[in-house]
């Protein structure tokens, strides 16, 4: 398998981005896939490891030293074949996820891993330019009704995966496109949403039904959670009208930053922030779009979702970008022996920060101030960490000039009021309280899936959640399951 | 098949063909098989007396409707069924399967009766596959698959002592693990079966399951078959014990020390009520009738881990840094480390022999040297770089007297957990050229060693073998290593009764670097069992207190060895788990060099990255031993010898969920033989080996003067009589020698012993550089073994009236294994003359069949008859055989070596190819100088009269010249020419 002497010879080759001035111009993706070539050398780079690390360190358990092998001898069709088989959804993946998979990878231990991500970027699309991606459509329908709430990654997942075994799958989605996070947490320039439409199609052709603007069960008064539905629906109706119901609607709780003049006008969540420039890109009229042209942000939040904001903020053209980070900066490499195979805790510079943005960690914010209601600075402080315990270091108080702060500090949980609504039992972060094993929660054919049941988490934590949970609907509709887990 | 089918019409109806179906119909079920099986078998029997006499048992029209029985089960039934009604000789069976893709399916079928088999699935996905590799043409990957399969046989067939396939067909060399009694006495009658379990409907289920997935509607199966998972780790495939996890938790522990960490690891591995993988993993622990004690009053952890050991994985199959490091721990803890079958480099015992230690400041580079060593290590004050445990395996690569005498233990490997009945597999791309020189070989030459030792072919054989060992090194217990099998309490049995003091059952699953996947996956047994064996064999016959029992085989946690040590064994080893400790991730390309963490290849450019650490592996068998002493005082014992042997504290794990796992019975591995309390359970003494008798006491009292002051230029002169009651003289001497003299410096003789009368077994057994034995009479077999560089001379009385040339004067199997020295015999040698000759040069006036078998190195001239097949597998080395008759050529195997005339200096110079010459001389001078020595120390009058008429008995000399030797020659001379050219 491979070629054998391959990790020794061929160097990774990274897929390559449009320089940052040009990229800041629009909201496109910017990465550009690699050519057959390029994409047989990566392959050919594979060990095709006796215990292969990357296979376990993939949330959906990609096969992908047999994808490895199959695109270095250019068998791409059987490749997106075997991506397909533990994956629903590469071309969402294969964009922006942040590859556990090569921090696994064998190769990684004392060299540069397997460029995993970019292979399976490089399979879907080729398969969709060949048109190899098709619906598969089941020969039997079993007759049984599935409620899908949420269309992020797991709730799509799940759907697909029912669809294909035969059921009448509807999936519920409070608003007006198909997605969740996909949708609207994601900028479109790491990920274009044509790429869910193209996806939607093929899941209607299988049978999927999707119903956009209707709210199952209600947010409580004054939540900040997108929300565009015109009508809703109770639990109740759901429970009548279907034989079994997948609670898949995120944890899209934000967690707040309880300080003086948090109430401030011009300090919001992301997820105020980042859905509405998608919506815009997509056509929608919005009104009252919270921009960041001319204005010196803060993006408090070191994780992906802040350097969303920082790349938004900066196609926006913001005056500057600044983003802090409560913990304590992480080393520039980890100390492998002691972390491989598992995801490293080190720096990260994303391609948002190398458009332009001043980072900087161990940073508590104290309080906002403003004017007229309106923010204007941020006044922070450094601390210092020891043991898992904050310091705040004495006399380091500053002032930040911020006429923009969004918050990207995570999300704390699902919305509350929807588990409350079904009376689905919760662990103690406030998730959905169900098992790996059945995803079923404590309400008879109710199940949950992705972060609403694990809290938040990754795309293609998502979509294995999803997929799981499918099978364990089909076992409890069917008594057996040919799905895959 | 289509012939086969028709065979009446081209036989004119002496051979008539009948097909017997093995399918049945998909609703009958699992229950249906009983019902299929008792109407196949009649059918057979009706066929064979409607006059039929070649049955076809197929399961060709298997479809979407149809089950077939496993191929297997259906030809055993048949065979079984056809040979209790006395009929089976009347026909032959000839088996049509899907299933039969692999060499063990091969192996089964026809150890179960089939005389054909026709593995159509393989050949048509063949056919199929072939299409995409254009280059290749469907015929040839179908003449690929059945010549791999053949050999894959061969392989199988050797190793268990069997030649051809007639004798193998319907043998039933076959261990069932986990098959119902009943089942077996009824469908497979005779084959042993343990621990019974499941019975012929769970069988049936499986197949039932097999074909639901292939006619079902699972959409990962629609266009792929399943992951499997065998070969390689998958998440929906086979559980294996090693998994990511497992790996990196035992990693991170022993790198961090942590014993958290460990402990999460050894839970990963003890834990198996879902995936079960192992017989221990089935077991559970009885502590009812048991007292606790405080932790702090059991045996210390210092203690317990010098009951362990590293495996014998040799230098070659691992790295030069992976090797040292697991030496360089174990003598950090007191336990010991195994070299392999790889022989050791002096540097890492010589100068300890001497009393030198390590000091200071030194590193594995500073004792070996930094060209040796790519991935460097610090050592500390007072560690040692000596491989405790000595292999010598039947290759007997690079065990020289020297090496013996630097051992704890010399280990006679008769077998390997992962690979019973095979030698060591080195590939030529790891046999680089210190590999080579460690091993007396030819670079880049693959190393296989033979199935046997040529000298071991009965039990009396290594009862010698073990008094040569114990003469070669009195201060080292000599081990015999086994493998789990049934019968294997027998033969430790008489393994103790032939004074080993140690044996080491080992398990199926021990890793390999390289060996045949037939062999990996289905040979040997647990050691779960084995152990149960040779523990229970041992005390019945109070044979138990005499030898120390170790057992190996995927040990991984305390919870391994409390086990270990309840079914009886005093100590363990460990060898997967250590190297994964070292690095390892279990890529499983040990046979590519390409390991990617410079544990198992000697690429140095991959070498480099290796990252072990000694400190590593001590941390490792810390935390083991800590589980151990958690376990021991649950149990209330303060002593490990407590734990020994009480199987009794054992149970069945209950509640095991697994469909198959329910018909288990262990009770015959828990049983105690009901013996008095006095017998003992564990080692509590010495063999009595009889070294006092040995003749070597009067050699080495009159070589007093030589080995009291060595650095000097004295010599000693010894006489002395010899019978045949003096087995292995020689050994004890040499060994005396040294232990105080550098082999390999120093004048040529420094004692010469003369004898006269029947030399014993193994006259001059690794007889050492600097001595020489003149024998005037006769010696036995093994004469020569494992000869390091001293002189054999025996030559008849001249008061015997038998014409010297025509008689034979030596043994069989003489320079067994020899490394380095010279033997002259005048007269006729044995069968298999030199074989695994390394390095000595021998002169013989005749020798049996099989002469110069597997050599690789060193000279042999032959001056009369050989006998059939010399030279078969020789790589290395030359011969010169004295052929006036021309009949040699049909004497020769010559599947790995050239013929060609004696060339003089001019005409070797002169040859087109140009190599390094062979022994440093050209042939003719060489060959004449070997001929004149052999005259001046036997005073032959056949090597006279050659002598005499050199200009034209010249012509008669044929040269017997290894092609892999060639090349390697040939590249000598290139790489010196180059770099001369350069250097210019």
């Amino acid at each position: 398998m491979g070629k054998i002497t391959g990790f020794m010879e061929l160097a990774r080759v990274d897929e390559s981005y449009a320089p940052p001035v040009e990229r800041k111009k629009h909201y496109k993706e910017f990465v550009l896939t690699l050519k057959d070539a390029e994409a047989k050398q990566q392959g050919a780079r594979c060990m095709d490891c006796g215990i292969p690390f990357c296979h376990n360190g993939c949330p959906v358990n990609n096969i992908i030293p047999d994808w490895n092998d199959l695109v270095y001898k250019g068998n791409f069709q059987e490749a997106l074949e075997v991506l397909h088989s533990t994956n629903n959804f590469p071309e969402f993946t294969g964009r922006i996820c942040p590859a556990p998979c090569e921090s696994a990878c064998t190769l990684g231990i004392n060299n540069l891993p397997v460029g995993i991500k970019s292979i399976e970027h490089f399979i879907i699309d080729k398969g969709w330019e060949n048109g190899w991606v098709t619906p598969q459509i089941p020969a039997h329908k079993t007759g049984k009704k599935i409620a899908v709430v949420g269309s992020g990654p797991a709730g799509l997942a799940t759907a697909q995966q029912l669809a294909r075994a035969g059921h009448s799958v509807t999936v519920f989605e409070k608003n007006s496109r198909i997605g969740g996070l996909l949708r609207y947490g994601i900028p479109d320039f790491k990920m274009e949403k044509w790429l869910i439409d193209r996806r939607i199609e093929q899941m209607q052709a299988e049978g999927v039904t999707f119903k956009t603007g209707v709210m199952v069960a209600t947010l409580p008064a004054g939540s900040t959670v997108g929300n565009d539905s015109q009508e809703s629906i109770t639990p109740a109706e759901l429970s009548a009208q279907f034989d079994a119901v997948v609670l898949a609607g995120g944890a899209e709780q934000p967690r707040d930053l309880p300080v003086p003049g948090r109430e401030l006008a011009g300090v919001h969540f992301a997820m105020q922030f980042l859905p509405t420039q998608n919506k815009v890109n997509a056509g929608d009229q919005v009104a009252g779009q919270i921009m960041a042209t001319g204005k010196h942000v803060v993006v408090i939040g070191g994780g992906d979702t802040g350097s969303d904001c920082v790349g938004t903020s900066n196609r926006h053209g913001a005056a500057g970008v600044a983003q802090f980070e409560l913990l304590p900066q992480p080393p520039e490499t980890e100390n492998k022996p002691l972390v491989w195979p598992y995801w490293p805790i080190k720096l990260r510079t994303s391609s948002s920060h190398e458009e332009g943005c001043d980072r900087d960690w161990s940073i508590t914010t104290k309080r906002f101030e403003g004017s007229n209601g309106k923010v204007e600075k941020l006044i922070g402080a450094r601390v210092t960490w020891n043991n898992g315990k904050m310091e705040e270091v004495p006399n380091s108080e500053f002032e930040m000039k911020a006429d923009l702060v969004l918050l990207a500090m995570g999300f704390v949980s699902p919305v509350q009021s929807i588990l409350d609504a079904f009376g689905v039992d919760k662990d103690a972060r406030q998730n959905a309280k169900a098992t790996t094993d059945n995803y079923h929660t404590n309400v008879a054919k109710v199940f949950a899936a992705g972060d609403m049941r694990r809290g938040q988490s990754l795309v293609v934590w998502a979509i294995r959640e999803g997929r799981q949970c499918a099978r364990a609907v089909d076992e409890f509709l069917m008594g057996n399951s040919n799905l895959p887990r | 098949m289509e012939k086969i089918r028709n065979i009446a019409l081209f036989t004119n109806e002496q051979f008539k063909a009948k097909e017997l179906c093995i399918c049945y119909p998909r609703a009958w079920g699992a229950e249906g098989v009983e019902a299929a099986l008792a109407s196949l078998s009649a059918s057979a029997v009706d066929a064979i007396t409607q006059g039929f006499n070649i049955l076809i048992i197929t399961d060709r029209k298997l479809d979407a409707g149809h089950v077939p029985i496993p191929a297997l089960l259906a030809t055993a039934a048949v065979h079984e069924h056809l040979v209790k009604a006395g009929l089976r000789t009347s026909a032959g069976l000839v088996v049509e399967t899907g299933s039969a893709r692999e060499v063990h399916h091969f192996a089964l079928l026809a150890g179960y009766g089939a005389e054909a088999i026709h593995p159509y699935l393989a050949l048509e996905t063949l056919a199929q596959l072939s299409k995409s590799v254009p280059q290749i043409k469907a015929e040839e990957t179908e003449y690929r698959f059945i010549k791999a399969i053949c050999k894959g046989l061969n392989k199988v067939m050797s190793k268990m002592g069997i030649s051809t396939y007639q004798s193998y067909c319907g043998a039933q060399i076959f261990e069932a693990v986990g098959l119902q009694s009943e089942f077996v006495d009824k469908y497979f009658t005779g084959t042993p079966t343990g621990v019974e379990g499941i019975g012929i409907f769970e069988v049936a289920e499986e197949a039932v399951r097999l074909h639901q997935a292939a006619f079902g509607a699972d959409p990962v199966l629609a266009n792929s078959l399943d992951v499997g998972g065998e070969y390689a780790y998958r998440i929906r495939g086979e559980e294996h014990m090693w998994t990511p996890d497992s790996i990196a938790k035992l990693q991170h522990a022993t790198r961090a020390n942590s014993a958290g960490t460990y402990k999460e690891y050894a839970h990963l591995i003890n834990e198996q009520t879902r995936a079960l993988k192992t017989f221990r993993g089935l077991f559970e622990f009885n502590t009812a009738g048991c007292t606790p004690v405080p932790i702090e009053e059991v045996e210390s952890a210092k203690d317990i881990v010098k009951r362990f050991a590293t495996g014998a994985m040799s230098l070659g199959s691992i790295s030069t840094e992976a090797h040292a490091t697991l030496a360089v721990a174990m003598n950090r803890i007191g336990g010991k480390s195994n070299t392999g079958e790889g022989g050791e480099d002096h540097l890492r015992y010589r100068d300890e022999m001497r009393g030198k230690t390590i000091g200071e400041g030194e590193s594995l580079a500073s004792r070996l040297g930094g060209k040796r060593v790519v991935a460097n290590f610090p050592l500390q004050k007072g560690d040692s770089l000596r491989s405790k445990i000595k292999q010598v395996a039947s290759g007997r690569f690079g065990v020289t007297g020297e090496y013996l005498a630097s051992a704890d233990q010399i280990q006679i490997k008769m077998a390997q957990g992962a690979k019973p009945g095979e030698g060591g597999q080195l590939p030529g791309g790891k046999v680089s050229e210190y590999i080579g020189q460690l091993r007396y070989s030819v670079p880049g030459v693959g190393l296989i060693s033979p199935p046997p030792h040529h000298d071991i072919y009965s039990i009396e054989d290594l009862a010698q073998l073990i008094h040569d060992l114990k003469n070669a090194n009195a201060q080292a217990d000599i081990s015999v290593k086994l493998v789990s099998e049934v019968g294997v309490g027998t033969v430790a049995a008489g393994v103790a009764k032939a004074k080993a003091d140690h044996v080491t059952i080992s398990g199926h699953d021990g890793g390999t670097g390289a060996s045949p996947v037939s062999s990996i996956k289905h040979a040997g047994t647990p050691w779960e069992l084995g152990l149960a064996e040779t523990q229970q064999t041992l005390v019945l016959n109070k044979l138990r207190g005499r030898i120390t029992v170790q057992v190996d085989g995927q040990m991984k946690t305390g919870r391994d060895v409390v086990i270990g040590a309840l079914l009886g064994a005093d100590e363990f080893g460990f060898a997967t788990a250590p190297l994964v400790v070292e690095g390892c991730i279990m890529m499983r390309k040990c046979h590519l060099n390409t390991c990617p963490v410079g544990v198992a290849t000697q690429d140095p450019v991959l070498r480099e990255k290796f990252s072990g650490k000694p400190e590593h592996v001590v941390n490792y068998f810390f935390f083991v031993a800590e589980e151990v002493r958690e376990y021991m005082a649950k149990f209330g014992f303060r002593t490990f010898n407590e734990l020994i042997g009480r199987a009794d504290l054992l149970d069945t794990k209950k509640g095991i969920a697994h469909w198959k796992a329910k018909g288990l019975d262990f009770s015959r591995v828990f049983y105690q033989p009901n013996m008095p309390a006095e017998v003992s359970r564990y080692r509590v003494e010495s063999q009595e080996h009889g070294l006092e008798a040995a003749l070597d006491h009067e050699l080495i009292d009159a070589a007093q003067s030589v080995l009291k002051d060595v650095h000097s230029a004295k010599t000693a002169k010894v006489e002395a009589k010899i019978t045949n009651r003096n087995r292995s003289v020689g050994a004890m001497l040499s060994h005396a020698l040294v232990k105080v003299a550098d082999p390999n410096r120093g004048k040529e003789e420094r004692i010469h012993v003369a004898l006269s009368g029947i030399a014993g077994q193994s006259f001059g057994a690794f007889l050492a550089r600097g001595i020489t034995f003149s024998l005037t009479g006769s010696a036995n077999d093994y004469t020569g073994k494992g000869l390091s560089g001293g002189r054999i001379i025996v030559k008849p009385d001249p008061a015997c009236p038998a014409v010297a040339e025509e008689n034979i004067i030596v043994g069989n199997t003489v320079l067994y294994g020899a490394t380095e020295g010279q033997a002259f015999f005048r007269g006729v040698a044995g069968e298999r003359f030199a074989v695994r000759n390394s390095g000595a040069t021998a002169v013989v006036e005749g020798n049996g069949d099989h002469g110069c078998e597997y050599m690789t190195g060193g000279t042999v001239v032959v001056l009369g008859h050989t006998g059939r097949n010399f030279a078969a597998g020789m790589s290395g080395g030359k011969a010169f055989v004295y052929d006036p008759g021309k009949r040699f050529k049909d004497h020769c195997n010559m599947s790995m070596v050239s013929l060609a005339p004696l060339q003089s200096e001019a005409e070797q110079n002169a040859a087109a190819e140009k190599r390094v010459l062979h022994a440093g001389q050209n042939d003719e001078a060489h060959l004449k100088s070997l001929i004149e020595a052999h005259l001046a120390h036997t005073g032959s009058s056949v090597a006279k009269r050659i002598l005499d008429n050199w200009a034209s008995e010249r012509a008669n000399f044929v040269v017997v010249f290894p092609l892999e030797y060639q090349r390697a020659l040939s590249e000598q001379w290139t790489a010196l020419h180059n770099t001369q050219a350069v250097s210019a």
